[in-house]
């Protein structure tokens, strides 16, 4: 009896504003509130609570029988309180029908796993904090950032306790197999892995409105078809997407809810085929063969590797920079510092700062908030280095320092009004000077210019 | 091909461009580029190179008295133009004769600064009757008029001849001397532009001023951007310890030099040790130097004046940003030569050149807190300076006049011209 996985990646990271090289040092806030909050305002009319609303519907109508799952990052969780606790609430009243299954992730959806085990395990543990909290479940099922995934993570997330974990179905590790049965990872022995059948996947998440694909337009019956064609070889169809696909990156005026709105009665039409939450799939399926992917793989690009993030000279500088000073930040005891530096290892801030699709001279078409990914890098690096000031000054007088002192003295206003006259008097009675100035000037310029 | 300025006779990115773009396409085409005065010893391969001033003056004389009118009426002022600043030092021959067909003399009347000059409405107008009485005697497929210069020429070759007439856009009127300039020149780009088969604007952004300042659709046009000549790139010791940033440009509104000042004394306040350096003449001299003794950075701050090619080298050899503020810039050679030296740009995105150099910071020419902010960044971090350097390397691969001379042709080809 296949089974239908589905599961949203829910996520939004905290922005950082244009910061640039002069304002390093003056106190002034790393992040773009007020974009942060609108982007979080537009995705959350235009797909979180109209998804939510659907999806609510969509359990109600099949009487519990459809069933789906969430990864909700905690910089989305933090946006959703700060800006949008109706989102949240809606996220809630889902978590109430007992039909929606929430997984386990690194809380700032870091790339931490490479760079500091002990820094990953914290956010994993921070994240099934806030999912217990919200949620009232203890996650069972792991998946990493944009399912970056190796033998190493999974062999570590079993150590953890988790009982499944999320990854993609890479062609090059599946060796002509199907992505749509449970897999062994190797070096493990209980964990079970949810392979992403990126082909089905895909035709909803990017190829759904593309007017120039064959299957063009993807009808609920006719996706259901291929879906069903997997019964008698294959246990589970994993369907994993960022939940920003239902209105957002698909709009609305696609079809994309009305073909959601009638997929689970088509999936139904075959009697064979239910849906399951990931932890379902692995109590319900038993795995049928070795899963081996020794490089890091991701979701992300033709690729599937971790080039969206770490291929280039600069995203390697910054993450290289930011885990140098781990410990530091740790032992600062500085709430609001450790938090600065625990969002800017959300994955987003090395995704701007990509270049690979750039030189072929093509206007690169990503999402970022930045003109450039050199402008991506700077104004991070330059949050970088403030942070790493207000570190320097910390450690030199951690006792002594107040912690507004530097604040307030930028807030004493400059004694503008009384300067003024005097500037100009001084600038009339300085115009001889200045004249002499300038002939000197002009001979150090005649000089100069033999020089070269 | 209609040319205005070229080599020896060079003011601006005009000149070169012409020669460089030429010289390529007589790979693919039979050209011949028609100037108002050639220097006896250039010759170009492949190429029939003719300058007004080595012509017989009988065959001058008769083009002239087969006049026919205009398409148009075009009412020419006296005006004193000068749309290009020409400086003194600009002055590369004695030669002051008037270009004339009366008298016995040749028409040799091009130096420099009568490039251009009081009174270059005459000579756009002789330089089209002459050209156009030229060219009922040839035999050719396509006319291709560099800028508005050669305009009035192409029209009345296109009048006589009925062939079709490229217009190739390196600069208007508009980018010169601001949105409300809109006198004579303005006038004849408009009438020309409406004319002409085929506009090539040499970049996206002049294409969008065209459709914008002269209301002229951009399905008329295809952009060429430029290319650039291969330099021997190297690298120079310093004679002072401070890092330096480089300017290159003639000092006028257009580019932007009071903008590179302001973005100098933002740099010095936050770092005493970066020297400046302008290379170009023009109007803003004056002001800027007092500007800049003014602002208490003139011993951070030079200006080097008109420098030749040898110069100019020598200062990218010892460059390490260069710093490009133009208001509007059609494209902007030097940023690919900065490019090529290794040096990394901070680009105006009111330019051509930031549509094809990938590998460079940008930023608005109004914003310069934003230049300030990218050259000191530059000035201070190695991993973005050598990311942006490699990347600038590898754009040039698809910045040659080869591309250039190709796209031209086939542009020609599927418009239906040849």
């Amino acid at each position: 009896m296949p089974s239908i996985c589905f599961y949203f990646q829910v996520h939004q990271p905290f922005r950082i504003k244009n910061y640039s090289f002069f304002d390093i040092g003056s106190g002034l806030p790393y992040e773009d509130e007020q974009k942060n909050r609108e982007i979080m305002n537009k995705v959350a009319e235009k797909c979180y609570l109209k998804t939510n609303k659907k999806m609510l519907e969509l359990i109600d109508r099949h009487k519990g029988r459809f069933r789906i799952s969430y990864s909700i990052s905690g910089t989305a969780i933090e946006q959703f309180e700060q800006y949008r606790p109706d989102v949240l609430q809606s996220f809630i009243d889902l978590s109430r029908t007992g039909c929606v299954e929430f997984l386990s992730e690194t809380y700032y959806h870091s790339l931490s796993f490479l760079h500091s085990k002990d820094e990953f395990k914290r956010q994993v543990e921070k994240h099934a904090a806030v999912i217990k909290k919200y949620f009232n479940q203890e996650p069972k099922v792991f998946r990493n950032t944009e399912l970056i995934y190796n033998n190493e993570l999974a062999a570590y997330i079993e150590g953890m306790g988790y009982k499944g974990i999320v990854c993609e179905g890479l062609d090059r590790a599946l060796n002509g197999r199907t992505p749509n049965f449970l897999y062994q990872p190797v070096n493990t022995t209980r964990i079970k892995a949810l392979l992403k059948n990126y082909r089905l996947s895909d035709d909803i998440a990017f190829r759904f409105s593309d007017k120039g694909w064959a299957e063009f337009p993807l009808t609920a019956n006719k996706f259901t078809t291929w879906v069903h064609s997997v019964a008698g070889h294959g246990d589970t169809v994993n369907l994993f997407m960022d939940y920003e696909t239902f209105g957002e990156h698909q709009w609305e005026s696609t079809g994309i809810f009305n073909f959601l709105d009638s997929l689970p009665a088509e999936i139904f039409k075959h009697p064979h085929f239910d849906f399951k939450t990931p932890s379902e799939v692995v109590d319900s399926y038993p795995v049928r063969g070795n899963y081996d992917v020794h490089n890091f793989s991701s979701w992300a690009d033709t690729e599937r590797d971790l080039s969206a993030w770490l291929s280039n000279s600069m995203q390697q500088e910054a993450m290289k920079q930011v885990y140098s000073v781990e410990k530091q930040v740790k032992q600062s005891e500085d709430p609001a510092l450790i938090r600065m530096w625990e969002r800017l290892q959300t994955s987003d801030h090395y995704y701007y700062m990509c270049t690979k699709f750039w030189n072929d001279g093509d206007v690169h078409k990503y999402f970022s908030p930045f003109d450039s990914p050199y402008d991506a890098y700077l104004y991070f690096m330059n949050v970088f280095s403030d942070l790493e000031n207000r570190l320097g000054k910390k450690k030199k007088t951690k006792k002594a320092l107040q912690p507004d002192k530097t604040d307030a003295a930028l807030t004493v206003p400059l004694p503008v009004g009384n300067n003024k006259p005097k500037r100009v008097s001084a600038a009339r009675a300085n115009k001889k000077k200045a004249q002499e100035q300038l002939k000197a000037q002009y001979s150090k310029m005649l000089e100069y210019m033999c020089e070269i | 091909m209609l040319g205005w300025e070229f080599p020896p006779i060079i003011n601006g990115g005009l000149g070169v461009a012409c020669h460089d773009l030429s010289a390529a396409m007589s790979d693919l085409a039979n050209i011949t580029m028609v100037i108002p005065k050639s220097s006896p010893g250039f010759k170009m391969k492949n190429m029939n190179l003719i300058g007004l001033n080595s012509l017989d003056i009988n065959s001058v004389e008769n083009y002239f008295n087969s006049n026919q009118p205009l398409p148009f009426k075009l009412h020419s002022v006296p005006a004193n133009l000068n749309p290009y600043y020409v400086d003194q030092a600009g002055d590369y021959t004695g030669s002051s004769s008037s270009m004339s067909a009366r008298g016995n003399e040749k028409p040799g009347a091009f130096t420099l600064d009568q490039l251009y000059g009081n009174d270059i409405i005459a000579k756009v107008e002789e330089y089209a009757t002459i050209t156009a009485g030229m060219a009922r005697e040839m035999d050719f497929d396509v006319i291709h008029a560099h800028d508005w210069m050669t305009m009035l020429a192409g029209i009345k070759i296109k009048q006589q001849t009925g062939k079709p007439l490229v217009m190739h856009i390196h600069s208007l009127e508009v980018d010169r001397g601001g949105e409300n300039s809109k006198g004579w020149v303005y006038q004849l780009e408009k009438k020309g532009m409406e004319y002409a088969d085929l506009l090539m604007p040499v970049s996206h952004f002049t294409a969008g001023n065209i459709q914008q300042h002269y209301g002229i659709d951009k399905s008329k046009m295809a952009v060429i951007h430029n290319g650039s000549k291969t330099v021997e790139a190297f690298r120079s010791k310093r004679k002072f310890k401070e890092k330096t940033v480089l300017f290159v440009g003639r000092l006028t509104r257009q580019k932007g030099p009071e903008k590179f000042l302001d973005i100098a004394s933002k740099v010095l306040e936050k770092d005493r040790n970066v020297r400046f350096i302008m290379a170009g003449s023009g109007d803003y001299f004056k002001s800027l130097l007092e500007s800049s003794s003014y602002k208490n950075i003139g011993n951070r701050f030079h200006m080097a004046g008109f420098l030749n090619q040898q110069k100019l080298n020598y200062l990218f050899s010892i460059s390490d940003v260069y710093c490009m503020p133009s208001i509007s810039e059609p494209f902007g050679l030097s940023a690919v030569e900065a490019a090529q030296f290794k040096i990394p740009c901070v680009i105006s995105k009111q330019s051509g050149v930031a549509e094809v150099l990938n590998g460079s910071l940008k930023f608005d020419f109004w914003d310069t807190d934003k230049a300030a902010g990218c050259v000191l960044n530059l000035l201070n971090d190695k991993v973005l300076r050598t990311k942006v350097v490699e990347d600038a390397s590898s754009n040039l691969h698809n910045i040659s006049w080869e591309i250039a001379a190709k796209k031209i042709v086939d542009a020609y080809s599927t418009n239906k011209l040849i």
